[in-house]
């Protein structure tokens, strides 16, 4: 309560420090990443090794996908369990591309035919995999197809006004129909072992260091331009309606706003988003398979927003890093005590960090501008 | 050539040396060997048995068979089953007790368990080989053998074996068996069997044909339904056929009843596996407003419980199972009232944040289970009384375990109904899950009464799990499976309504068997998630709604 | 043959308006009386429960109604049918002559010029005073608009106009959560005034008021009244004397008497069922 109206007008502008520092330490890591893995030689004290690049390019999908939650839940109050089924149907979208890609040099050697089509003795592509052999139509199937999901998901749960448990049982009740129906071969997306083997994308090997700093790169680039769009859609009017509505909706109803409406265009944008994460993650970690429909990644990203502060945008980034950061960490080290770590962070945030490592951050501080005028 | 030796053996076979001679000393000074015409006639038969030659065994089948001896029923069984060997260098029926390492340990035949056993070289013994020529004349033999036994079912089974398959010989043999058979049953299954004989029959008369349709077209049995289906392969004149294609139009509908009577079986089985699931939840979640995303790890706990008693006392399976369920309502209520204590209620009013703390508990108990238990499923085993099936009609029969875990259901379903109708905690928790408020300011503990409804909820999820350990393997991903459908059971049903849960759970039961022969299983369960997704959207308050103001807004 | 001679004469006819075509408009309106809200025979049950049972209640234009009546009379529900929270199961709901309220959803009918304040006052507490003026403030409310939308100086000097009436100007910035009750209502206030809407709904303004906040409240009401009209449920007899006007009353779903205070004070209906108990 110290200065409101500093704090007022500063979440109002576009490029606030914290979205100016965000920006800053993004463009600077990855600056150093990039140069530090293609200037310095192999053995080098300096030298990043693409193994490393291409894994923080898999954080940085993971930092644009809890963005896109942060969204829908911090700032919508709409929690969302199914948001991986985005991600996948996205990462779904650029493993059709990059399969067609491999062409005849599959194992068996169909020149249009994906190897486990061959396997299943199909005879044709099946419909839905025309056109995936361009790269165009991939990236427009990317966005359109998780963004079309949400908007006949939302339009249905919305304007029935499903909310609070009911909405997030439902969200993840469909991510596991998604999940099942993907694990069958019948449904023309490799079942099981899902889509890999990719060789390359646009024409350059997947597997070249090049390709994945580019791909690094990108994902870098996303996640900046994400936020920012993000960002605009809080620091605008429509943000302050999405505040609103989180907090009150019967009274955002009544003061004009057709709130499906609005629920409905930020869930799709933040489904594209999600979409988008999906399709630079595929390429980078070379497979995508039924299992990323799983209830319990949808429910892990959650707990990524949750860890950072919810309706922070950055906090989503920093949740996203920690908690795969650890991830990758202890399933290496210590794979028995990953879960339980798991599980103890759920408990641990929800009980004693309703406001993340953000909101303890501040507090510890002492930089707390009114952190309801600020949220 | 062959025919000329079988008739040979079967007259001279103690002059014909070579090969058997040194069995037939052992026969002679075998204990068996006494005077009667009927043992000689088992006798010969057991030497048959000897032979490498299928002909040779076909003839002492039938002179066993014949003999009237009473081991000849346990004789030609082991020879069905392949229990039957030849120890080579005795030239001597023996039968394999026992392995002592790789080498078998074997017994002669006809000895009791005190008898000498020796432990032999595999090369040395050779089982007596049967084709499947023989093994139609055995179960035909076998089941001649059954008409004469005192026992009904042992009748049934005999003729029920024959049907569609007799020859003349056990028509006539069949046709005698009718004229002084008691049992209904039997009877009834006899008049199948001579039905199927006399359509198929080359002599039969019209008349006789027309009778045996009608008897078939009014029978329960596959064979009845098989029999007129060639029948009327065989392209029979106009009358035969139209009276054919009637009893085969009562036959197939019989077929569909059965059917449909399976598949709603089959449904509310697992119907009750979800009520059990997911009333538990409808309790916390209706009376509390509290999502517990570890409900199925609460079920899990409680089919571990039902795992670690069994393994305490392996010798007394039905009885553990009894002490299980309600030592796993124990466990699950203790760790659910811990989860109350320890987490649920820093929360109330937060039900998202109850969700994600309550899906991290989820993850940590099945860590948890993981590192004490293994990650690899156990298996439970199922007690004596609760294996088998009831057979209404040869069509149609239940299952035992799936009819215990209906009953089972409706026990603890008929339970809660009355804790929450009569008692005082019924009372008190209702009080408080219509006004909290209220209900405190008229001296309601609402704490204890928020501790004991989530331990009662969580003491029925081990309940249910205890249930799940008789139908599926138990693992730490037990719980994981049911969570999504039990949530769907709770939401389709109305919250806070038990009625509705059982009448959800029963319905989506149901509604997924139906759909499962022709979408298969996994699509069917697609298209009810995909339902009840639609269906939230129309009624966003399930099925039985709780109505009035006080659910407004 | 007739008939087919007729309906090629109409559609060649290039006045005739097809009946589906025609705008619906509210038969029994008289335009002359200047009714701007009119309720007739509308019932609602919940359970079987007649919350409102055959209610008539006709507004005009610029008037300040006052409705009071025990609890359970429905006064709660009729506000809920007028913003479109409930649907009647029987009767006609009109908004001027043109708007039939049965067929709109709540954001349609504040944006028809309806608006409406809750029991409890219900402001966007995480915003600030202004955001929650700016929130309310008339205009397009699609989500293109408002993700585009900038204030205008214009707009900004209307905030602040609306947060002079309301006297919360100091408040300005402070997030709505952070004011006191009575603050709150007038916050409340002020964001129907930014709907400018043609008809204003209040329901129990002073309910939990102190006298100062009361009679400023008081003030605020009677000044709006004329610029627009007001429908005031109130329990408060006191206050509804203070700005005297056209009383209603309620009772068990459906309107008992009507007039002013004096009148409805010396109905001997009234006084049994409802300020009997006070007496």
């Amino acid at each position: 309560m110290m200065n409101p109206q500093a704090s007022l007008d500063s979440n109002q502008r576009l490029f606030d420090r914290s979205t100016v520092s965000f920006l800053a330490v993004l463009g600077i890591v990855m600056a150093v990443v990039i140069g530090a893995n293609a200037l310095f030689p192999q053995g080098s004290a300096l030298h990043v090794s693409t193994y490393t690049v291409t894994l923080m390019g898999k954080y940085l999908t993971y930092a644009l996908l809890a963005v896109a939650v942060d969204l829908v839940w911090g700032y919508l109050g709409i929690l969302s369990l199914g948001h991986g089924a985005f991600f996948a149907l996205g990462g779904y979208a650029m493993g059709m591309y990059l399969m067609r890609q491999i062409g005849d040099r599959g194992v068996y050697g169909d020149p249009i035919l994906p190897d486990f089509m061959v396997f299943l003795n199909w005879q044709e592509l099946p419909w839905f995999w025309y056109g995936f052999d361009n790269f165009w139509f991939a990236a427009l199937m990317i966005m359109l197809v998780p963004g079309l999901l949400a908007f006949v998901f939302g339009w249905l749960a919305f304007r029935s006004r499903v909310t609070g448990v009911y909405l997030s049982i439902i969200t993840q009740a469909l991510t596991y129909a998604l999940m099942l129906a993907f694990f069958r071969n019948e449904m023309g997306f490799g079942g099981n072992n899902g889509l890999t083997d990719f060789k390359d994308i646009l024409g350059f090997d997947l597997q070249s260091d090049a390709t994945r700093l580019t791909l690094f790169f990108c994902s870098g680039l996303a996640l900046a331009l994400g936020y920012l769009a993000c960002r605009y859609i809080v620091t605008s009017r429509l943000g302050r309606v999405a505040l609103a509505i989180r907090d009150a909706e019967a009274r955002t109803r009544f003061t004009g706003y057709k709130v499906e409406n609005f629920k409905l265009w930020i869930f799709c944008f933040s489904a594209v988003l999600a979409g988008i994460a999906g399709a630079l993650y595929v390429p980078q970690v070379g497979i995508i398979n039924p299992s990323e429909f799983a209830p319990l990644i949808s429910i892990e990203l959650v707990v990524w927003v949750a860890l950072g502060g919810r309706a922070t945008l950055y906090g989503a980034v920093i949740g996203a890093l920690a908690v795969n950061y650890a991830k990758t960490y202890l399933t290496a080290a210590l794979p028995e005590v990953w879960l339980f770590s798991l599980g103890a962070l759920f408990v641990l945030v929800t009980l004693f960090l309703p406001n993340g490592l953000v909101g303890l951050f501040k507090k510890l501080t002492g930089f707390s501008k009114p952190k309801e005028v600020n949220a | 050539m062959v025919n000329a030796i079988t008739r040979l053996t079967r007259h001279t076979h103690r002059k014909f040396a070579a090969i058997w001679h040194l069995l037939l000393v052992a026969m002679l000074l075998a204990p068996l060997s006494a005077n009667s015409t009927e043992q000689t006639a088992f006798k010969s038969g057991l030497d048959q048995l000897l032979s490498s030659d299928f002909n040779d065994i076909s003839q002492g089948i039938r002179l066993i068979s014949q003999s009237g001896d009473e081991r000849a029923f346990d004789v030609l069984t082991m020879l069905l089953e392949g229990q039957l060997y030849v120890y080579r260098s005795e030239n001597q029926l023996v039968t394999i007790v026992g392995e002592n390492g790789s080498k078998p340990i074997i017994r002669p035949l006809f000895t009791d368990a005190n008898a000498e056993t020796e432990t032999v070289s595999k090369r040395r013994v050779k089982r007596v080989g049967i084709n499947n020529q023989l093994r139609g004349q055995l179960k035909t033999e076998l089941a001649l053998l059954n008409l004469s036994s005192p026992l009904a079912a042992n009748r049934a089974a005999a003729v029920k074996q024959t049907l569609g398959d007799i020859d003349e010989a056990l028509f006539s043999r069949l046709s005698e068996q009718l004229a002084t058979e008691q049992d209904r049953t039997v009877r009834e299954l006899i008049d199948v069997a001579l039905a199927i004989y006399r359509l198929q029959a080359p002599g039969s008369a019209i008349d006789q044909q027309l009778a045996a349709l009608s008897t078939l077209g009014a029978s329960y049995q596959p064979a009845a339904r098989i029999a007129v289906t060639q029948f009327l392969a065989t392209e029979p004149e106009a009358a035969l056929a139209r009276s054919a294609e009637s009893a085969l139009t009562k036959l197939d509908g019989r077929v569909k009843v059965a059917e449909l009577a399976e598949t709603l079986f089959f449904g509310l089985s697992l119907g009750s596996v979800l009520v059990l699931a997911a009333i538990g939840l409808a309790i916390t979640f209706g009376v509390m407003g509290v999502i517990n995303m570890a409900h199925g790890e609460l079920m899990m706990l409680g089919a571990y419980t039902t795992y670690v008693i069994q393994t305490l006392m392996p010798d007394h399976l039905a009885a553990s199972i009894f002490i299980s369920i309600p030592a796993a309502f124990v466990v699950s209520g203790l760790v659910g009232i811990g989860i109350e204590r320890g987490v649920i209620r820093f929360l109330y009013g937060r039900p998202l944040e109850t969700l994600l703390a309550t899906f991290g508990i989820s993850l940590i108990l099945q860590q948890a289970v993981r590192s004490v238990f293994s990650p690899l499923n156990r298996s439970v085993a199922t007690p004596e009384f609760m294996t088998g099936v009831v057979e209404l009609n040869p069509l149609l029969s239940f299952t035992l375990n799936r009819l215990y875990i209906i009953v089972f259901c409706l026990i603890v379903f008929a339970l809660l109904f009355f804790i929450l109708r009569y008692t005082r905690l019924g009372i008190e928790v209702r009080a408080v899950s219509q006004n909290r408020a209220m209900a405190r300011a008229m001296g309601v503990r609402s704490e204890w009464v928020d501790a004991m409804t989530f331990g009662l909820g969580s003491g029925i999820a081990g309940m249910a799990g205890v249930a799940l350990s008789q139908l599926t393997n138990v693992g730490p991903n037990l719980g994981q499976a049911y969570i999504i459908d039990s949530f769907m059971v709770v939401v389709f049903g109305g919250v806070g309504n038990l009625w509705g849960t059982l009448v959800a759970g029963m319905s989506l039961g149901i509604a997924n068997k139906l759909m499962e022969p022709w979408a298969g299983a996994v699509l069917a369960k697609i298209l009810v998630l995909v339902f009840i997704i639609l269906f939230i959207q129309k009624k966003p308050r399930g099925l039985f709604p709780q109505k009035g103001r006080s659910a407004e807004g | 043959m007739t008939n087919v001679v007729d309906f090629i004469r109409q559609t060649v006819d290039r006045d005739h308006v097809y009946d589906f075509m025609m705008p619906q408009q509210n038969p029994m309106l008289e335009v002359g009386q200047g009714f701007l809200l009119y309720l007739e025979g509308i019932s609602v049950s919940f359970d079987g429960f007649k919350a409102i049972n055959d209610l008539n209640l006709y507004i005009k234009e610029g008037e300040l109604r006052c409705i009071i009546g025990p609890n359970g009379a429905g006064k709660t529900t009729m506000m809920d049918i007028i913003t479109g929270k409930t649907r009647p199961d029987t009767g006609q709901a009109w908004f001027g002559q043109k708007i039939n309220l049965l067929e709109m959803d709540e954001p349609e009918i504040a944006q028809a010029g309806i608006g409406r304040k809750f029991q409890k006052p219900t402001v966007f507490e995480l915003q600030s005073v202004f955001c929650n003026l700016e929130l309310a403030m008339a205009g397009d409310k699609g989500v293109m608009p408002t993700l585009l939308a900038r204030l205008t100086p214009s707009q900004v000097d209307r905030i602040d106009h609306v947060l002079q009436l309301i006297g919360l100007v100091g408040q300005r910035n402070l997030p709505a959560g952070a004011l006191s009750h009575g603050q709150k209502q007038w916050l409340e206030i002020g964001m129907l005034l930014m709907q400018s809407p043609k008809l204003l709904l209040v329901d129990e303004p002073v309910a939990g008021m102190t006298h100062q906040e009361m009679d400023r409240t008081g003030e605020l009401l009677t000044n709006l009244a004329g610029e627009h009209t007001i429908i005031l449920v109130e329990h408060d007899m006191d206050f509804v004397r203070s700005i005297a006007s056209e009383v209603t009353v309620l009772h068990q779903g459906s309107v008992l008497a009507e007039g002013t205070m004096q009148q409805v004070q010396s109905n001997p209906k009234v006084v049994e069922v409802y300020l009997g108990a006070e007496a």
